[in-house]
């Protein structure tokens, strides 16, 4: 059976990307320090990405660089510098009682091979799919006939509804007195804030 | 077309045993939340991997759920983040262990 250089070079770009995944998935599972499993879920998250764009999905690799590898690992990064976790130490990996439950993943991953194993005549790539770029997708989202507008609409509320809930967990204390704060040397800038919300309450507070 | 259906989900269920692997067998907070994250990007790759199998318009479907699950993820990692911030200044502990205050 003779194959075109395109299937050879498929082939060669997916086993590249899925061994580059698995490998930085362990880097995850083994990782002695939480900033050296961020970077190497960001190596998956890129080869992931990779793999979408083999797959004829160009919108979605864009969208898994963007949002993923960007935003979500930037902000993951981030606080574990703010939580000064990155200090030079190295975490403990296993215990007695968390390798009991190793069975469970295992288990999970055999049998979902084997269940896909089984049907495997059932799976074929369809000589019909679409290309995925941005404009069928696009058209395919926001069609009036179905509901995948109203659903993105959804999204953008609950998206709004988890940042404020961010705000409000990670705030210290939503009343705190601007003198009784446990940095009492904060920068000028967040005291003038902290005591114009002060000024407001109080004016709350007098109606 | 290129790659085989059965090799991308036998990929994602490996990427999914790890993440969950990495959710349940360790105790550092960061690490069970990129485990969680991991597990969401293995089911991301999954549907887009069956949506290939699928004729014409209908796989199209496959790319539109991934970016609602991206979305959710993100706004998973937002509202998780900030309760890892919450606990951790209780008690500058990133051990999942330092937290089991219920038990005793």
């Amino acid at each position: 059976m003779l194959h075109s250089l395109d299937q050879i070079l498929t082939a060669i770009y997916f086993w590249g990307f899925a061994s580059a995944a698995v490998l930085c998935a362990f880097g995850i599972l083994f990782g002695r320090h939480p900033l050296n499993a961020a970077i190497c879920l960001i190596g998956t998250m890129l080869s992931l990405a990779g793999i979408y764009a083999l797959l004829a999905s160009p919108f979605l690799a864009v969208l898994q660089v963007l949002v993923y590898a960007g935003a979500v690992m930037m902000l993951v990064l981030f606080v574990i510098m703010v939580l000064n976790q990155a200090r030079d130490h190295v975490l403990p990996r296993f215990d007695k009682l968390s390798l009991i439950g190793a069975a469970l993943p295992v288990l999970i991953g055999v049998l979902a091979v084997a269940t896909v194993r089984h049907d495997h005549a059932a799976l074929t790539s369809s000589a019909t799919a679409v290309r995925a770029g941005v404009e069928p997708v696009a058209t395919a989202l926001f069609a009036p006939t179905k509901g995948y507008y109203l659903l993105f609409e959804l999204v953008g509320v609950l998206l709004l509804v988890a940042v404020v809930g961010a705000v409000l967990l990670a705030k210290r204390r939503l009343d705190a007195d601007p003198g009784t704060t446990d940095h009492p040397a904060g920068d000028a800038a967040n005291g003038s804030v902290a005591q114009a919300g002060q000024n407001g309450k109080d004016a709350h507070h007098g109606h | 077309m290129g790659i085989d259906p059965v090799a991308i989900q036998a990929l994602a269920a490996a990427i999914f045993a790890i993440g969950l692997a990495a959710a349940l067998l360790r105790r550092n907070l960061f690490i069970i939340l990129m485990g969680v994250e991991l597990m969401l990007n293995a089911v991301n790759l999954s549907l887009v991997g069956f949506a290939r199998t699928l004729p014409g318009d209908a796989s199209l479907i496959g790319s539109l759920v991934p970016i609602f699950t991206i979305a959710v993820a993100a706004a998973e990692a937002c509202v998780g983040l900030a309760m890892v911030i919450c606990i951790t200044r209780r008690r500058d502990d990133a051990d999942a262990d330092a937290y089991a205050s219920m038990k005793e």
